[in-house]
């Protein structure tokens, strides 16, 4: 007997419209939604343009209910708001065991989260306890009318995959930055919010606090110019050939993406991307950086940017202005010495 | 205590790759260059930092792969893994990382592992998925993104903390047996001795065929490749290294970036 609710068909398979439902997992701090679990709203309506279906929304913490109201005031979505003491901190363990007892009932077809740490530590485990597709570094979305696919980086952000989800339900971690904060609806009742009491413990995990260790290099901040090495500099030596680059230009830095760090060859102070500085000076010399999606959120920002390395694939070339496919040691010397000759001879 | 190390090779990320007109991914012939996955060469290392800090510590390194792979479990012996275990794959496909936890977790599942350690996101795929799976598959509780850690031998457990956003780390203590994922930066990776390496080629590693471990159902799946759009200009500059440093020039004067003739104070 055919169900008489509405149905539609996507990736071969057939969704409930009225029942299945896009769920949000939202990330604060400090108690407010951080810009990400907006983010993760605009790719909600995207998937809803493809196929209409409810957006909900689930926060969980030791303090719910504000965070829960203003995401529904905000979008509109009926939010639930999961509240247990032992949430004070995140533990990963109590996500997904409290996520894994409400997400059955409100049937995703999709569930939507930040790909920050914190989302990375949880999401993939959810989705093998869901039996759900999981799909991590999700950039961008593409409907052909008949299959909808998430893409997202590999190799270094050279190359851009695209994929399709195969189950019933889909565990999506989202690129902070990729999908622009959806703007506040203002037109939109919100629904009354949910809150459940849990208090649930974790049995095999303590969480135990949060430690600042902040390693902050004013100077990377105040700089007009940053001039940055990369894995491609090839040896802790080369780091002086940085340097003189740098000091060509007034109110400068030098800064280094993560591998340089770990190498040793720069402090970790300097470092620019995901896990170091933000930063947008009005020039941005990328030495040997390959523009992998972890140092790229970092400094696309930047006024100018100006990248050499020697692979012509390299993806840092896809966010620079001018591209300088060469071998760094012979390049910067060179531009160093036209630098030279240009400041001697006659204005 | 007995580790697990799981080790990814993963082709040199400096290596060309393309895309064809099928949309598939697709190297150029010729010499393929793999290496140890960064993070993983990191896990390897806080493995054998824990085994030379005691507990009667012995220390396994695996890899799920095609032949070639078993370079990195040597490597990892070289370095001081006590064996390895290579899952062989029979084609250089594309595995999902839920296939390749269901793998580990088939092999681990019984060995009586307390610690399992795997880098953080492997750098070809860029998932970050394996550890937290391989987590979930065997009821192990899981901490990703570790830059520091220490076992609590007396309680069974061991104190981590991961890397956070905004220069914070996360404190936290999971019982034994436990997944860590380990970010790049924890330690200092060593290279391997001379003695241990040869120690490796004569040992072999143990390679179980990955069919007797049985896939998991795939539940993704790649449609195509392609190559990322462009964000700015990316003016590719032309001719010698010296004509692109004149024009290089040339446009950051224009661009009021670099004032070569002005004195600076």
């Amino acid at each position: 007997m055919a169900s008489l609710e509405p149905s539609v068909s996507i990736n071969d398979k057939t969704f409930n419209i009225m029942k299945q439902a896009i769920v949000i997992i939202a990330e604060c701090r400090s108690g407010n939604p951080s810009p990400v679990t907006y983010e993760l709203m605009t790719l909600a309506e995207k998937i809803r343009q493809a196929h209409p279906m409810s957006v909900k929304a689930v926060v969980l913490g030791d303090e719910v209910e504000k965070a829960s109201q203003e995401i529904a005031e905000a979008t509109g979505a009926s939010v639930l708001g999961i509240q247990n003491p032992h949430l004070k901190y995140y533990s990963g363990e109590l996500y997904k065991d409290l996520l894994h007892q409400c997400l059955p009932g409100m049937n995703p077809a999709f569930v939507l989260v930040s790909q920050t740490t914190q989302g990375m530590d949880f999401a993939p485990g959810l989705a093998v306890r869901l039996g759900a597709s999981s799909i991590t570094g999700v950039n961008g979305v593409s409907w052909d009318g008949n299959n909808l696919c998430f893409s997202r980086d590999a190799y270094n952000g050279k190359i851009v995959l695209e994929i399709l989800p195969l189950m019933e339900a889909t565990v999506l971690t989202v690129q902070p930055g990729a999908f622009k904060a959806m703007k506040p609806e203002t037109t939109a009742t919100p629904e009354p919010v949910e809150i459940r009491l849990s208090t649930a413990e974790s049995r095999n995990t303590r969480s135990l606090g949060i430690i600042r260790c902040e390693q902050k290099d004013a100077s990377l901040a105040e700089a007009d110019v940053l001039v940055a090495a990369g894995r491609g500099i090839g040896s802790r030596e080369n780091v002086a050939l940085i340097e003189q680059l740098a000091t060509l230009f007034p109110r400068s830095a030098v800064a280094g993406s993560r591998p340089v760090c770990d190498s040793g060859w720069l402090e970790y102070k300097k470092q620019v991307g995901l896990t170091g500085a933000t930063v947008s000076p009005g020039l941005y010399v990328a030495c040997g950086i390959s523009g992998a999606m972890a140092h790229r959120v970092g400094m696309q920002g930047s006024g100018f940017i100006v990248a050499i390395s020697t692979d012509p694939n390299a993806a840092i070339f896809n966010i620079a202005d001018v591209c300088i496919c060469e071998d760094l040691t012979t390049f910067i010397p060179l531009f160093i010495e036209e630098c030279k000759r240009k400041k001697k001879g006659p204005v | 205590m007995k580790i697990l190390v799981c080790i990814k090779q993963v082709p040199d990320p400096e290596m060309p790759v393309r895309v064809d007109e099928q949309g598939r991914v697709v190297r150029p012939e010729g010499d393929l260059k793999y290496w140890m996955n960064r993070a993983d060469e990191f896990a390897v290392e806080e493995a054998i930092l824990i085994k030379e800090a005691g507990f009667g510590t012995t220390v396994d390194g695996l890899t799920v792969g095609p032949e070639h792979a078993a370079q990195v479990l040597e490597r990892a012996m070289g370095m001081g893994a006590d064996n390895g275990v290579h899952i062989l794959l029979q084609e250089e496909d594309f595995l999902s990382p839920l296939n390749t936890a269901s793998y580990i977790a088939a092999y681990a599942l019984n060995k009586g592992y307390d610690l399992i350690l795997t880098g953080v996101m492997g750098e070809d795929h860029m998932q970050g998925q394996v550890g937290a799976m391989l987590a979930e598959l065997l009821g192990f509780p899981c901490a990703t993104s570790v830059i520091f850690e220490r076992i609590r031998d007396e309680r069974g457990a061991v104190y981590v903390e991961r890397e956070i956003e905004g220069g914070l780390r996360a404190a936290l203590e999971l019982d034994l047996p436990a997944v860590l994922t380990v970010q790049t930066g924890i330690n200092k990776p060593r290279y391997p001795t001379l003695s241990n390496l040869l120690r490796a080629k004569k040992q072999k590693a143990l390679v179980v065929e990955s069919h007797i471990l049985g896939a998991a159902k795939d539940r993704e799946k790649v449609v195509r490749a392609c190559y990322p759009g462009k964000s700015r200009a990316g003016l590719m500059l032309e001719g010698c290294g010296k004509d692109k440093a004149v024009r290089l020039l040339e446009i950051l004067e224009k661009e009021a970036l670099l004032f070569c003739g002005q004195q600076r104070e």
